[in-house]
């Protein structure tokens, strides 16, 4: 952290009125992953107008930007363990790592119908036992994860 | 029009809280999923209450939704083995990255260099989910949910 953190009895009540928002605007699910299937499936079949999917896509990047310009700097540097783990001309090996990570997660969210927001925030907020069952899943198997991931670096 | 404008509003106010709240740093991530520090769980719990309690409202309302012509509703889904097998997978891949769609996109617009591997990594995954021709998983609006594959409906 750069910066000073949000407390998160603000940050945690914002996103959930987002989600709220999207269900009065809509009647639909907030979900990050939604918006890069909407981008990626008209992109696909030729077209370049995306629906609010794509639109709220563009919205979550640019709020990253927003931030960055108000903020003088991105809210962190390096990369996590990664960069914490692979020193000098290793780094190289950071970049694959995360090009799989990222297929697994784009593709394991769309087979389980949300990421964290679509099913973890909108889905539970349902109170959806599919989405409950996802949620209860991946962060279990993050846990594990990073738990594995610990034990292997230290 | 009226719809993007929202969906890129509301996107902004997600992503500028994505970043102030640090969820789009792997360490505040990777320091919560190793039960070092409560802060995503607390922030967690309190969006999925103050989301909980909200969409209850709607719906005791009897709302029509704003900008699709459609009553708001509330469709539990059951669980099926796809919800399971689909999030044990982005859960790994969550694991590693230390960052989930949301904070992947978040970190792009930040300027994080290593974050376009992760968001390339995105863009594949789903390309490779889509081509498989499945039904849509997550409709721009629950009220017309298309059969599987229908034609696209008309941007929202």
């Amino acid at each position: 952290m750069e910066h000073s953190q949000l407390a998160w009895y603000i940050a945690g009540p914002v996103l959930g009125l987002c989600v709220v928002a999207v269900r009065a605007l809509f009647n639909a699910r907030l979900g990050v992953t939604g918006g890069f299937s909407e981008v990626v499936g008209r992109v696909r079949q030729g077209a370049l107008g995306f629906d609010w999917r794509g639109w709220f896509l563009v919205g979550v990047i640019l709020g990253g930007t927003v931030f960055a310009l108000v903020a003088g700097g991105p809210d962190f540097h390096g990369y996590g363990w990664l960069t914490d783990t692979f020193h000098g001309s290793a780094q190289i090996l950071i970049a694959p790592i995360l090009l799989v990570a990222g297929v697994l997660i784009g593709f394991g969210a769309k087979l389980a119908g949300g990421c964290t927001s679509g099913n973890g925030l909108s889905g539970t907020a349902m109170l959806s036992p599919a989405a409950l069952a996802a949620t209860a899943t991946f962060f279990g198997t993050a846990i594990v994860v990073s738990f594995a991931l610990e034990a292997v670096i230290s | 029009m009226t719809g993007r404008a929202a969906g890129l509003g509301v996107g902004l106010v997600f992503g500028v809280t994505l970043s102030w709240s640090g969820l789009s740093s792997p360490e505040v991530i990777r320091d919560a999923l190793l039960f070092k520090d409560s802060y995503l769980f607390l922030l967690f719990a309190s969006a999925v209450f103050v989301a909980a309690v909200g969409i209850a409202l709607l719906r005791r309302a009897e709302r029509r939704a704003l900008l699709v012509d459609a009553q708001i509703t509330c469709e539990p889904e059951r669980p099926a083995r796809r919800h399971l097998v689909g999030a044990a997978v982005f859960g790994l891949g969550w694991g590693i990255a230390d960052a989930c769609p949301g904070p992947i996109a978040n970190q792009v617009g930040q300027g994080i260099a290593w974050s376009l591997f992760t968001f390339t990594g995105v863009v594949i995954g789903v390309y490779l989910f889509l081509r498989r021709e499945q039904p849509e998983t997550e409709p721009a609006t629950d009220a017309t949910a298309p059969p599987a594959r229908a034609a696209q409906p008309t941007p929202v």
